[in-house]
């Protein structure tokens, strides 16, 4: 390949240098382990959710580096120390297992069924204040699929849901199915950003998750939790480059093991604002994780996502 | 509008929005490769294609809405000067 020095501009401030394709790799993400998930779908939730308690339970001792990264997360976060850390970071291990168990059982129920494990939508208004193409902005928080289906459903609008494309090929099965107004849409290919932009101009809906960077100068450094870390610029250029709103959404699991949706205010990146559009964006997940610091559901160092 | 016309708009579009270097504009041609990850190509990734993309709607006065797959018309300079022709008549 000739790379015959090709960069927009905005991303021509950043310092930041293509290091690697992929940000994270583990052997849990795979298709046996969901189909070991799947298996327990017959079981009744409240006690399918229990033995993913107890599952989650056992997954820190088994899982050091996975452990080591979210006590990091979790002493930024919170504070916590000693005891009270070790108990957060069990926790985050219980609710991924909970929001996983969901993820490929509850999620695949029909819309009807599925609503019923929901407790309620705060900003719904927000979303209904919206005609037109729209860019629905989640992340690895709580049961972060279950939020871009319930906000398909709820806009009324075809939804494109671009996942990364190793998810795409192998979970395809469990997870990413299409249907109910969702597409997935793998960003194996550079010119899947045409896809989108045609579906936004189209008046639909663009589902992306803004909290993992690619490892590519498409990259951008932001403050989070007081120390940079990188996210992915491309939903902010999809934004300005058509003027479609951004939509913060993120689908938490409560106290009774129900979801809550909770929608942010949204807002437009300004040509040439991208890399602040970004912090705006970032400054809604970090209110979103004080509030749910268990639900950060990325293990790996976020802060050096590419440290081997 | 004539192909090296079509051609030498882009190639504007490249210099202004994708700061590809002037110095290197003889070395285009209507073959040229355009996405990342193919033997010669310019190695254009995603978010250059929506430099690119956003660049003609707004340099030829059309929006980009197709529901067909676009990957086709963005492949080379010249299939992407025939796409545009094509939107023009």
């Amino acid at each position: 390949m000739v790379m015959l020095g090709l960069r927009v501009a905005v991303r021509m401030t950043s310092t930041i240098e293509d290091v690697a394709p992929r940000w994270y790799s583990h052997p849990y993400n795979r298709a046996n382990f969901y189909r070991l998930a799947a298996a327990l779908t017959w079981v009744p939730r409240r006690l399918r959710l229990a033995l993913a308690r107890h599952i989650g339970r056992l997954a820190p001792s088994l899982m050091p580096s996975e452990r080591a990264a979210i006590q990091t997360a979790m002493t930024r976060f919170t504070g916590a120390t000693g005891s009270q850390l070790d108990a957060l970071t069990v926790r985050v291990f219980t609710d991924f297992a909970m929001c996983f168990s969901d993820l490929v059982s509850t999620n695949r129920q029909p819309a009807a069924l599925r609503s019923a494990h929901l407790d309620h939508v705060e900003g719904i208004e927000r979303l209904a204040s919206l005609s037109g193409g729209l860019i629905s902005l989640t992340a690895h928080v709580g049961n972060w699929e279950l939020a871009g289906r319930l906000l398909a459903g709820r806009s009324a609008r075809p939804t494109h849901v671009v996942v990364a494309p190793d998810e795409a090929r192998e979970l395809e099965r469990w997870v990413r199915r299409d249907g109910e107004g969702v597409r997935f849409v793998s960003r194996s290919r550079p010119t899947v950003s045409l896809e989108l932009l045609a579906a936004l101009r189209r008046g639909e809906v663009v589902g992306v998750q803004g909290d993992r960077a690619l490892g590519t100068k498409g990259d951008v450094e932001v403050p989070f939790f007081g120390r940079p870390a990188r996210f992915p610029l491309g939903p902010f250029l999809l934004s300005s480059g058509i003027g479609v709103p951004l939509l913060p959404a993120f689908c938490l699991l409560d106290a009774q093991y129900r979801y809550v949706v909770k929608i942010a205010e949204p807002f437009i990146a300004a040509r040439g604002e991208e890399e602040a559009a970004a912090r705006t964006w970032v400054a809604a997940l970090e209110a979103i994780v004080r509030q749910y610091p268990t639900q950060w559901f990325n293990f790996f160092d976020i802060w050096e996502p590419f440290a081997r | 509008m004539q192909t090296d016309k079509v051609l030498a708009e882009i190639k504007d579009i490249m210099v202004e929005r994708l700061k590809f270097q002037p110095s290197r504009l003889p070395d285009l041609s209507l073959a040229t490769v355009l996405p990342k990850d193919i033997e010669g190509s310019l190695g254009l990734d995603s978010l250059d294609f929506i430099e690119l993309s956003i660049g003609i709607e707004e340099r030829f006065g059309f929006v980009i809405d197709e529901t067909q797959d676009l990957a086709p018309h963005f492949h080379t300079l010249g299939t992407l000067a025939e796409y545009i022709k094509s939107r023009l008549v």
